[in-house]
C-alpha cells in the first residue's frame, strides 16, 4: 500500500503531534495504516458509496480519539490521508460539516491530478512518520 | 458518699459498654448483610451497564457497515430513514439514563463502566449523523457527486 497525504493533513498532524496530550496519534496512524491490505483498510464510514475509490471516515481510539478522513484508490493500492482532528482536548472539535467533507474530497482529487502530495514512510525503528514531497506512482 | 457516686458512675459506664459491646457483636452480621446486598446491587448495576454498552457497540458496528452496501433501492432508503429516527430516539433515552447516573458517577461508583457507556452513546449519535450525511445530505451536494464521477476516471 502506498500512503500519501495532503498538505492539510501534514499541517494538522504536526500541530497535534507537538502537543503532549495527542502524542499517541503518530503511533495510532502507524498501527492502523501501515502494512495493511486494502480490504483491511476498507472499514469505517464510507462517505461516497464508491466500491473502487471509497472515501472513508475512520474513528481511531473510539469516541474520545481521533477522526481521520482518507481516500482509497483500490486498483492502484494508493491511500490518501486527507484530514485528521481530535474529538477531545484543547484542539478537540465536533465532526466536520458535509460541505467540508465535499471540499476535502474535491481537493484530494485536484492534488492527485497535480501531484501535490506527500509520500509517507516510516523510519528504521518504524515508530516515526517521514513525509516526503513526491510524485504519485 | 463520694465513693457511692463513683461506684454508680462506674456501674453505669460498665453497663453502657457491656450493652454496646453486645450489640456490636451482633450488629456486624446485620451490617455485613447490608454490605453484601449493596455490593450485589453494585455488581448487578455494573454488569447490566456493561451488557447494555456491548449491545450498543454491536449496533454501532452494524450501522457503520450499512454505509458499505451498494445498489440500495427506494425501500432500503426508507428503511434507513426509519433507522435514523429510531437511533435518534434511542440516543435521547440513553442520554436521559446517563444523566440519571450523575449522583452515582460523582460518588465514583462504576466510574469506568459509566464512562464507557457515555463514549458508546456518543458514537451512536455520530453514527446516525453519518448515516444522514452518507445517504441523504452528501449525495445532494453537486460538487460531491461531480468529484465521485471524476474520481472514477482516475
Amino acid at each position: 500500500m502506498n500512503i500519501y497525504c495532503l498538505e492539510d493533513f501534514k499541517v494538522e498532524f504536526e500541530k497535534l503531534n507537538s502537543k503532549k496530550s495527542y502524542n499517541n496519534l503518530e503511533q495510532d496512524i502507524i498501527d492502523y495504516f501501515f502494512d495493511k491490505s486494502t480490504i483491511e483498510l476498507s472499514a469505517g464510514v464510507r462517505l461516497n458509496n464508491s466500491e473502487d475509490n471509497p472515501y472513508i471516515k475512520k474513528r481511531l481510539n473510539g469516541r474520545g480519539g481521533f477522526r481521520l478522513y482518507f481516500l482509497l484508490i483500490i486498483k492502484q493500492e494508493n491511500l490518501y490521508l486527507m484530514f485528521v482532528h481530535p474529538k477531545t482536548g484543547s484542539e478537540g472539535s465536533e465532526n466536520i460539516t458535509d460541505e467540508s467533507k465535499a471540499f476535502l474530497y474535491k481537493k484530494v482529487l485536484n492534488c492527485i491530478k497535480s501531484n501535490d502530495l506527500y509520500h509517507l514512510s516510516l523510519n528504521d525503528n518504524k515508530d516515526t512518520l517521514i513525509f516526503k514531497r513526491t510524485e504519485v506512482v | 458518699m463520694e465513693c457511692l457516686t463513683h461506684k454508680s458512675e462506674i456501674a453505669d459506664t460498665f453497663s453502657s459498654v457491656r450493652s454496646f459491646s453486645y450489640n456490636e457483636k451482633k450488629s456486624p452480621l446485620i451490617d455485613q448483610e447490608r454490605i453484601n446486598s449493596f455490593l450485589d446491587s453494585l455488581l448487578e448495576f455494573r454488569k447490566s451497564l456493561k451488557e447494555k454498552t456491548e449491545t450498543i457497540i454491536s449496533f454501532n458496528d452494524r450501522i457503520e457497515r450499512i454505509t458499505w452496501y451498494n445498489d440500495l433501492d427506494e425501500e432500503c432508503y426508507m428503511l434507513i430513514n426509519d433507522l435514523i429516527s429510531t437511533i435518534k430516539d434511542l440516543h435521547s433515552s440513553l442520554i436521559r439514563q446517563y444523566i440519571s447516573m450523575n449522583y452515582i458517577r460523582q460518588k465514583g461508583i462504576a466510574k469506568e463502566e459509566i464512562r464507557e457507556f457515555k463514549n458508546t452513546i456518543d458514537v451512536l449519535k455520530e453514527n446516525y449523523q453519518d448515516l444522514e450525511s452518507v445517504f441523504f445530505f452528501l449525495p445532494e451536494i453537486s460538487e460531491f457527486k461531480e468529484t465521485t464521477k471524476l474520481l472514477s476516471l482516475v
